[in-house]
């Protein structure tokens, strides 16, 4: 399938900060991407860029192989969830969908499809200075599903919702993407984003540092191997190209081997092993190694 | 275009805030109408002038019309509601002239409202006070359809206004100061300035028969030139400027 986002050598700069940085990426159709990266990376001056909030300052972004401001009506093709908070807070839920809606021409009613889908329909009269965190990110849901989109771009969607809320919405995108449509989803709360997509962006600094199929950044498998010899061993295995790393007195961390290689290694060699566990590398072991460093 | 107006009325229509300016307009209204019409001795009433600016003290409502424009739009920025409203129209030119549109309709109806009251309440005044009502028909029209027109103008002023500088707090003080001062030093020391400002024009497109004012053509042709020109300003800030 062809790609659903594509971003270009994307660059924004606010003054002295260097935000985004040469960022080139793309979505293909059907695909529920994490977006993720720390406090400052860059993250949401991207989606700004993508949903022609702001313009870069070199590079370009397309949605559907435009820009988005080019795009006849984009709110029927694409959906965007970019704050919690972006509602007044004297108006009602149902009345703050309805006049989105009324600028692409969709029926009222459509509004209170969509807020019964997010399980709002009994708050939608009343205002939303009245509603909880997780019930506004519901609301900011609802209005990205208005005009029934293609693509779902979404910011912290999770914050301030519930373990039933989360799980709700790990249903929903999982549903939502099965049709064969598109979720860009940044967050923080990696645990969430690992149980939901499929493949992740991870930037750092405003430069993209890896673009992976989930499966693969988390099968990066590592071993912890405890031995008498650790000095010994680790020579061993630098000879057979295993990187072994101390980590404590007696135990070695070996990257990119199975424990049953370890294992073999080490008997060839006539090294005693005392502990030999294999680890599975998490999404967040892989986050935090490969965002190491100091933010801006 | 019609789609995004209806957008921006229903806006303007859906929140409280709406409500209480119309009620302090009304409010004021019908304040300095009594006032004006039963503190006045009887003779001071008779002339076409003087009836003139009775019945036209609804045309307060420009004040709390430019608000309800200036919030129309700085409201936007400041409970963030422009992000969505821009995800929808990306088109920003078009939205800006949809909010601009949305104000003069919301200006009109605020006209037809504080124009009314002022005008039911001087006449009522006049009347039961035994006055003979010295204006013609032709001023009635000229200050009914001016009037309304003019109100809807301030709306207009204020959402472009709004546009330029986004932020509520420093568009009311703009409008305020405008307003209050730098309306009234000009019409007073440099009236031949002054009667350019929009207060002075909306007068004159009133048929308002106070000194150094223009014709009611001429004063409608300036409060055109002033949305214009506001307008122009607005336009490439609304469609450069980044979105936080």
């Amino acid at each position: 399938m062809g790609a659903v986002v594509i971003a270009e050598s994307l660059t924004k700069r606010f003054g002295s900060v260097l935000a985004v940085e040469d960022l080139s990426f793309a979505l293909t159709a059907g695909t529920i991407t994490g977006f993720l990266g720390p406090n400052g990376a860059g993250k949401t001056t991207t989606l700004r860029m993508l949903l022609g909030l702001s313009s870069p300052d070199s590079g370009r972004a397309l949605v559907f192989d435009r820009p988005y401001a080019k795009l006849e009506r984009p709110a029927l093709r694409i959906g965007a969830v970019l704050e919690a908070t972006d509602f007044h807070p004297g108006r009602s839920g149902r009345d703050h969908l309805r006049m989105l809606g009324r600028a692409v021409e969709l029926p009222d009613s459509r509004a209170d499809e969509v807020l019964a889908l997010v399980e709002l329909a009994g708050a939608a009269r009343r205002r939303v200075k009245g509603y909880s965190l997780g019930m506004r990110q519901r609301l900011g849901l609802a209005a990205a599903l208005l005009g029934d989109p293609e693509l779902l771009v979404l910011d912290e969607p999770a914050n301030g919702l519930d373990p039933e809320g989360v799980r709700w919405l790990r249903d929903f995108l999982r549903s939502f993407a099965s049709e064969g449509r598109t979720v860009l989803i940044s967050s923080h709360v990696l645990a969430e984003v690992a149980q939901t997509v499929d493949q992740v962006l991870i930037i750092n600094r405003g430069r993209l540092v890896i673009e992976s199929a989930l499966a693969e950044l988390t099968a990066r498998i590592e071993v912890r191997v405890r031995s008498a010899h650790p000095d010994d061993l680790a020579a061993v295995l630098a000879r057979e190209g295993l990187d072994a790393t101390r980590n404590g007195d007696d135990t070695l961390l070996v990257a990119g081997a199975t424990s049953e290689r370890v294992g073999e290694i080490a008997f060839a060699a006539g090294i005693a092993v005392h502990e030999l566990i294999g680890e599975a590398s998490s999404l967040e072991d892989s986050f935090l190694q490969l965002t190491a460093g100091p933010t801006q | 275009m019609i789609a995004q107006i209806r957008a921006e009325l229903l806006k303007v229509r859906s929140t409280r805030t709406t409500i209480g300016v119309v009620l302090g307009m009304l409010g004021l209204i019908l304040l300095f109408s009594l006032l004006a019409g039963l503190v006045a001795r009887p003779g001071e009433l008779t002339g076409r002038a003087s009836q003139l600016q009775l019945l036209n003290i609804g045309n307060l409502a420009g004040a709390f019309s430019a608000i309800a424009g200036l919030l129309l739009v700085t409201s936007e920025y400041r409970h963030g509601t422009i992000r969505p409203t821009v995800l929808f129209t990306p088109a920003r030119p078009r939205m800006l002239a949809a909010k601009l549109l949305a104000a003069a309709l919301t200006g009109a109806a605020f006209g037809v409202a504080g124009e009314g009251l002022g005008w039911a309440i001087g006449y009522t005044i006049l009347k039961s006070r035994g006055i003979p009502f010295a204006l013609t028909s032709n001023d009635i029209e000229l200050l009914g359809i001016g009037a309304i027109a003019g109100v809807a103008t301030w709306a207009t002023i204020g959402a472009a206004l709004g546009a330029i500088v986004r932020n509520q707090v420093a568009g009311i003080i703009a409008l305020l100061v405008w307003g209050f001062v730098i309306d009234n030093l000009l019409h007073e020391y440099v009236p031949s300035i002054g009667r350019f400002t929009p207060a002075r024009a909306e007068n004159a497109l009133s048929n308002m028969r106070t000194a150094h004012l223009l014709s009611p053509a001429v004063g409608g042709l300036v409060l055109l030139a002033w949305i214009a020109l506001l307008a122009m300003i607005a336009l490439p800030l609304t469609a450069k400027r980044d979105i936080a």
